[in-house]
């Protein structure tokens, strides 16, 4: 499983980040409690990025926001795959339906126009 | 349960509960409608829900109430005003039916007791994923009010600084749709997939890092652009040649180019508003964004056309150059 290949790089990383060191010699099961780790972790930021957006036209920056939770929970990149592959545990995201909220904003056209902002000089 | 009340008007009466005989939905200057645990029926999206009063505020000379919702998680508890609530009668109930009769939806309702199909247990994620697709189907909307709702009441809004020599060439852009009858020619190129792919390649060179994030970024932007285009970016004299020239399947993000991804960024606080992004990543976002902006700036005269088509027809189907 790919996500336990992510964590054999982690523990390899945890000389350089010093948070990550106590956690590796402490426990016998690094990649298990590593794992559970990551989970609770990610389960927090759904909090805040709640998992219906992943399916609309927000999808990407609501995942943009989890890569960047997780970056500072761990200390570490998060590729947008390896927080795909995390969600799976929890949500189906294929089975999810569509964001309504967004069907609604669709259907309401209007003309462009430019606010008034752009024609005052710059502040900065 | 539920006190009938006698005369024509079936909101809020001079009834028992709450104890103040105010009688319309007005409340009079100190005196709260509703008061707390009192179980009431509470308007939210386009349903009436069950719910019981938490807390009561007098601010700004209205009375708030802190609901929550029976059989929701408290996640969705809400301050609401007079206005939504309404007493717990029989008249109200069945206002309540009605409404539910008329979204057609597959709640079963037979008496005015429990008409929430949604289980009330929520601690595991397996629950989690029933409980979404009853909120994906039918709750959701109120979801998305309160996280726009958050943002822009705490002015947790992107800031899109636009360099002004970009300010400059969407009012020229504006001037020669508007003023001079002219359209961008169709299809564009660079388009806005080309450009965008420049721009990732440019920053994986500088820095490969965050070339993760960047990606994400720039594929939301396209996903935005692709969505918003017909329905916000457009000038009214535009929507015929759009109409004509994104069919089938055709992403817009491969027929336009520089011109309408530079509206984008106009409407992007807007459409932001609607992601909850935690205030730290907001900051790293625009910072990202901005970025994006000096190199559509720096590359304005490769990117930009100096003048737009201005052989097109007046009505009908336009009689310029065609490709």
């Amino acid at each position: 499983m790919e996500g336990v290949k992510k964590e054999e790089e982690q523990d390899g990383v945890s000389v350089h980040s010093p948070c990550n060191a106590p956690r590796s010699s402490a426990s016998s099961l690094p990649k298990e409690q590593s794992q559970v780790e990551l989970e609770i972790k990610l389960l927090e930021a759904l909090e805040i990025y709640p998992p219906f957006q992943l399916k609309g036209m927000h999808r990407h920056f609501v995942l943009y926001g989890l890569m960047e939770y997780l970056r500072k929970s761990f200390d570490r990149h998060f590729s947008p795959d390896e927080v795909l592959q995390l969600l799976d545990r929890f949500y189906n995201l294929e089975m999810m339906k569509p964001d309504d909220e967004e069907i609604e904003i669709l259907n309401q056209e209007k003309d462009f126009s430019l606010p008034q902002s752009i024609f005052e000089k710059d502040e900065a | 349960m539920g006190s009938s009340n006698t005369g024509a008007k079936d909101d809020s009466a001079t009834t028992s509960d709450g104890g103040n005989s105010s009688g319309e939905d007005l409340p009079a200057s100190n005196s709260a409608t509703y008061s707390d645990g009192e179980k009431v029926l509470a308007y939210h999206g386009p349903r009436i829900y069950e719910a019981k009063i938490q807390k009561t505020e007098f601010t700004k000379k209205e009375w708030r109430y802190f609901v929550h919702y029976l059989g929701w998680n408290k996640n969705w508890d809400e301050w609401v005003g007079t206005h939504r609530l309404m007493k717990y009668t029989e008249e109200n109930i069945m206002k309540q039916q009605a409404l539910e009769k008329k979204q057609g939806t597959d709640k079963s309702s037979k008496s005015g007791r429990t008409n929430q199909a949604k289980p009330k247990t929520s601690t595991d994620g397996k629950v989690e994923k029933e409980e979404l697709k009853n909120y994906v189907s039918k709750g959701k909307k109120r979801k998305i009010d309160s996280i726009v709702e958050d943002n822009v009441s705490t002015g947790k809004v992107v800031k899109i600084l636009i360099p002004s020599t970009l300010k400059k060439q969407l009012i020229e852009d504006f001037e020669f749709v508007n003023q001079q009858d002219k359209l961008v020619k169709l299809p564009r190129s660079p388009s806005i997939d080309d450009i965008l792919a420049k721009y990732h390649e440019y920053r994986l060179k500088k820095d490969t890092m965050t070339a993760d994030s960047v990606g994400e970024i720039l594929k939301g932007l396209r996903c935005y652009f692709d969505k918003a285009l017909p329905v916000l970016l457009l000038y009214k004299k535009e929507r015929q040649q759009y109409q004509e020239f994104v069919v089938d399947n055709i992403s817009p993000s491969a027929i336009y180019g520089a011109e309408h991804l530079l509206r984008l960024f106009v409407k992007l606080p807007e459409l932001l508003a609607y992601v909850n992004i935690e205030e730290d990543t907001l900051v790293h976002l625009q910072q990202k964004l901005l970025d994006f902006l000096k190199y559509l700036h720096k590359n304005q005269n490769a990117f930009f056309l100096s003048d737009y088509d201005g052989s097109k027809g007046h009505e009908g189907s336009s009689r310029g150059k065609d490709d």
